[in-house]
């Protein structure tokens, strides 16, 4: 029984994926100042996380195809569903509330959409032209618009992004994607003025920091301070000063890679770019090994996604671009993002597992 | 394209894609090398005594004022004791310490516990709050003894009106939790840094905006025991803006004087631009006790009462808008063509709905003998509009009624506004899952019903019959500039013809056999109105309503719409009286009141 539960499950990647779990307990233990109830419900996030992870590295890559438009279809309900029914909450209506949890309907789509793009490749695989591109860029611009409004400017660019790297593996031409590019550079205006003032102020002050010196200014002194201040060596687990005696905001959460930094120095992030490296490269490997188009796309977009989502966080920590706001995958507090990247490595482990299953 | 085509295009930009990625990691690498390698010495140091500190210094907040510059709420400069949670504080030994100075009470302590707990988002906490200033100078004097306590002198909102017009100015309360996640929300957390208060009601809430202002900032750089060594730089707040209302404090005075002990609503616009000049909800409270986290037993005293002063009655409070209801009713009966005057109908004080046995009584026995559209409104005939009702249907008047902006929110500059009511066949059958009954028609044509009006519909409904301007929305701010004079979109249908047969009948209100005559006898301008009187309770079948027999809450409510002078038009007033009994004797007074008061001018 055991075995059969667990043979499908890629032994080098949920070692990679393994070590990263762990690293962010250890480093959780240390931010939260060991706050047992923090640690514990971080445990539950991983549990369940990895009960999804195996149940989905088992479900058959046929299956995944059979269910993508369903899947798609029925994500884009739940989205409508948030906007008629959603509660709010800080302002933003993205959450259902399903009697025991409360669902995010956002993150669910982050795995749907390379499931239904992918699918309508698939589908089209020996006839894609400029019309397969153009159904994908509408099935993409949907909930990315339904995202926007609710509003949630970074999860609606993060889903782009996962669409935009299928559609280019899918073989959309390099003239278009110029043209395209010109496109939108056009349709910018109108774009910004859909956005709500708060989306404009934050990309705003991306472009000019000052704007904003007293909030992220400050997070991002105090976090390159924490990172700076540990060295070569790092000060050691717990004894990460500026983590303890607070200075730094959030270490739980966005900002936990600083305290990772503080604590283990460089050598300790030399070592996580090491297993980072690595987890890439098994994924690229495992897509390109794939013997279908379905499979390929997937992978390939939800990595990318998962590893646009690990640059976006560490270079906001280190101060190469500002604060944005984004937690850091397998690393990071919060069930949510725990949950949906390990779903996201289980749907990976079945496509490569399934992978002959398939034909052609 | 063909598959070989595909994979090959496929394996290249996944490659690129990967070295993309790769090249990302390396310059992430050599950023996190440059701090941690080649500005290791310096980020140390900067960490050792974490030198650099930035200060926020909070904006002073805008104050409120009236029309006449009369203030509403200021900033009054207060001196309070602080200490800091994160030195875990034995709060028994502090109130040992400063018993020479200043005694601390079970309730400050109880305050600071209830800060404390709802996590508060300043560093310090009060101890102790509105020293005297020889208590201050006191404790600096000693402060050497004291390096755990800090004095703060900081401006405290205060309103010197105290429970007048506390519904609509609103009040500031210690930011908390849920304030904090939604100000991260709007991205404007940093707006607070330094600030412990935030708007909670009214126009403390509705223009936190503008009252709160941006903070500044202060870069200091401190030695190892925190002294400050130097500041480096400071870049000075804005302040928040002065907001002026239109409301004119001296009616507003007048008008909650004329509520006396009565509960209910009353708000008076002026209807050539929508200012609200009074705006009324009684009971009402202090809103001073809020200001710092309300204790517990004022909190119960006032969340906990039967007379809910807390509710903003004017935007929350929904009413039956009774008889007041009845020009509206009869302008929709003008617009279809039907019971046009010269039409009239002989009333012996009871309608009986065709085709069925089923009788409606008027509210006057013995009825009002002939009766056409004009004198029914001004001596508000049931029995004239029952009929009027039966035969326009509910569709007919709602169309009108939504003109007239019921069963929607005025858009006035207040939180938590009800929309009120419109009741119709579709809502009754999504609401109950029954059908709707021709006699709900003929009741829904007086205001009874299920039709729910909050007092701001009302008054702008009114003020939509002197100005069709369909964009008239009440305004409690004073519009700085100009621009408030909108292209005007007139009512479409509504001729002016039609107009005046509903202001004759209103005029006639305040004139011999009106219902409310005696406002016309002691006036020296002409008042056009409509009286209304809502049951709180339906009567059981052949009970008698006694309004001397029934306990309070269980009297009618009295309403009141009215507008002056009748010829030009420079005020609309609408009424709720709760338990007031019958409109006119009630609530009419009142509005009599305000008019002199505001037409007349005050001695």
């Amino acid at each position: 029984m055991l075995y059969m539960s667990f043979q499908n499950i890629d032994k080098i990647l949920m070692s990679l994926v393994g070590l990263l779990l762990l690293i962010g307990l250890i480093t959780l233990a240390s931010a939260s100042q060991q706050n047992i109830i923090l640690m514990g419900t971080q445990i539950i996030n991983i549990l369940i996380g990895m009960v999804l992870l195996i149940l989905l590295s088992h479900i058959d890559s046929k299956r995944f195809l059979f269910y993508a438009p369903y899947l798609y279809i029925l994500s884009l309900i739940l989205l409508l569903l948030v906007a008629f029914f959603g509660f709010q909450s800080h302002g933003a209506k993205r959450w259902i509330n399903l009697l025991f949890f409360n669902l995010q309907p956002s993150e669910i789509i982050k795995i749907t959409i390379p499931l239904m793009l992918a699918w309508l490749y698939h589908r089209f695989q020996n006839d894609i032209s400029y019309k397969t591109h153009m159904m994908a860029l509408f099935i993409l611009a949907i909930p990315c618009v339904m995202i926007l409004k609710q509003p949630d400017l970074g999860t609606a660019i993060l889903i782009l992004i996962s669409g935009w790297v299928i559609i280019v593996l899918a073989g959309l031409s390099l003239r278009v994607m110029i043209f395209g590019g010109f496109g939108l550079l056009l349709t910018l205006p109108y774009l910004w003025s859909m956005l709500h003032l708060y989306q404009q102020n934050r990309i705003l002050s991306l472009i000019d920091p000052t704007r904003d010196p007293l909030g992220t200014g400050y997070h991002s002194i105090q976090s390159m301070i924490a990172i700076g201040s540990g060295g070569f060596l790092g000060k050691g687990w717990s004894y990460g000063g500026q983590t303890q005696l607070s200075f730094l905001p959030e270490t739980s959460t966005d900002f936990i890679f600083s305290v990772y930094g503080e604590e283990f120095g460089f050598i300790g992030i030399i070592g996580i770019f090491i297993i980072y490296f690595f987890t890439l490269y098994r994924c690229i490997y495992m897509a390109q090994k794939m013997h279908n188009t379905f499979s390929r796309l997937i992978t390939a977009s939800l990595v990318i996604t998962l590893f646009v989502s690990t640059f976006v966080n560490i270079a906001m920590v280190s101060g190469v671009i500002p604060v944005v706001g984004a937690p850091l995958p397998f690393i990071s507090y919060g069930g949510t993002s725990m949950v949906v990247s390990l779903a996201m490595i289980g749907i990976i482990m079945s496509l490569h597992s399934h992978k002959s299953l398939i034909a052609n | 394209m063909d598959q070989h085509k595909f994979k090959y295009i496929f394996t290249h930009r996944l490659n690129f894609f990967f070295a993309l990625l790769i090249f990302i990691f390396l310059i992430l690498l050599i950023k996190i090398f440059y701090l941690q390698i080649i500005k290791f010495e310096n980020y140390s140091t900067l960490a050792k005594n974490n030198s650099l500190k930035i200060l926020p210094i909070p904006p002073i907040r805008g104050q409120i004022l009236d029309v006449n510059g009369k203030i509403l709420a200021e900033n009054k400069l207060v001196y309070t004791l602080e200490i800091n949670p994160k030195d875990r504080p034995n709060l028994n030994k502090i109130k040992e310490r400063l018993t020479s100075i200043v005694k601390i009470t079970k309730y400050d302590l109880k305050k600071y516990n209830k800060n404390y707990t709802e996590r508060s988002y300043s560093s310090t906490l009060p101890i102790k709050s509105n020293l005297t200033e020889i208590q201050a100078a006191k404790f600096i004097a000693n402060k050497y003894k004291y390096p755990d306590i800090y004095l703060k002198h900081k401006f405290s909102r205060f309103y010197p009106k105290g429970k007048s017009g506390a519904h609509f100015i609103g009040y500031l309360n210690r930011i908390n939790q849920k304030d904090i996640e939604k100000l991260k929300i709007i991205d404007r957390i940093e707006s607070y840094l330094g600030t412990d208060h935030i708007g909670k009601t009214g126009i403390e809430y509705f223009y936190e905006d503008r009252l709160h202002g941006r903070p500044g900032y202060k870069k200091i750089e401190v030695d190892v025991q925190n002294n400050v060594v130097r500041t480096l730089d400071i870049v000075e707040p804005i302040h928040g803006e002065d907001i002026t209302l239109n409301i004119d404090y001296k009616i507003q005075k007048v008008a909650e004087k004329a509520f006396g002990e009565y509960k209910g609503a009353m708000v008076a616009l002026d209807p050539n631009n929508g200012a609200v000049l009074a705006y009324v909800s009684q009971p009402s409270f202090d809103s001073n006790l809020f200001i710092n986290g309300i204790d517990e037993v004022n909190w119960r005293r006032l969340n906990d009462s039967v007379h809910k002063p807390l509710i903003n009655r004017v935007v929350s409070g929904i009413y039956p808008p009774g008889s007041t209801l009845k020009p509206f009713v009869a302008l929709a009966a003008l617009e279809n063509n039907i019971r046009r005057p010269p039409f009239s109908i002989i009333d012996k004080g009871f309608y009986n709905m065709p085709n069925q046995s089923k009788t409606f009584k008027d509210w006057k026995k013995g009825g009002h003998g002939e009766v056409d559209l004009i004198k029914a409104i001004a001596v508000s005939c049931d029995t004239f509009f029952y009929g009027l009702g039966v035969e326009l249907g509910i569709p007919k008047l709602n169309i009108v009624l939504r003109r007239f902006g019921f069963g929607e929110k005025t858009n006035i500059d207040m939180p938590n506004e009800k929309r009120g009511l419109i009741a119709s066949d579709e809502w009754k059958k999504i609401k109950y899952k029954k059908k709707w009954y021709q006699g709900e028609t003929a009741i829904t044509a007086i205001g009874q019903g299920y039709t729910q009006t909050t007092p701001i519909q009302l008054a702008l409904a009114t003020a939509k019959l002197i100005n069709s301007n369909n964009d008239l929305r009440p305004r409690l701010l004073k519009e700085s500039n100009t621009s408030s004079h909108m292209k005007s979109k007139k009512i479409a249908l509504t001729s002016s013809d039609d107009i005046d047969l509903i202001k004759k009948g209103m005029s006639l209100v305040t004139k011999e056999g009106g219902t409310a005559a005696f406002i016309g006898r002691s006036s020296s301008y002409n008042v056009s109105a409509k009286t209304g009187t809502a049951q709180v309770f339906s009567l059981k079948k052949g009970e008698v309503y006694d309004e001397s027999k029934l306990p309070d809450e269980l009297k009618d409510h009295a309403l009141f719409i009215a507008f002056a002078p009748s010829e030009n038009p420079k005020l609309v007033i609408a009424i709720v009286v709760e338990n007031g009994g019958h409109g006119g004797s009630t609530a009419g007074p009142i509005a009599k009141k305000v008019f002199d008061a505001y037409l007349n001018g005050i001695n």
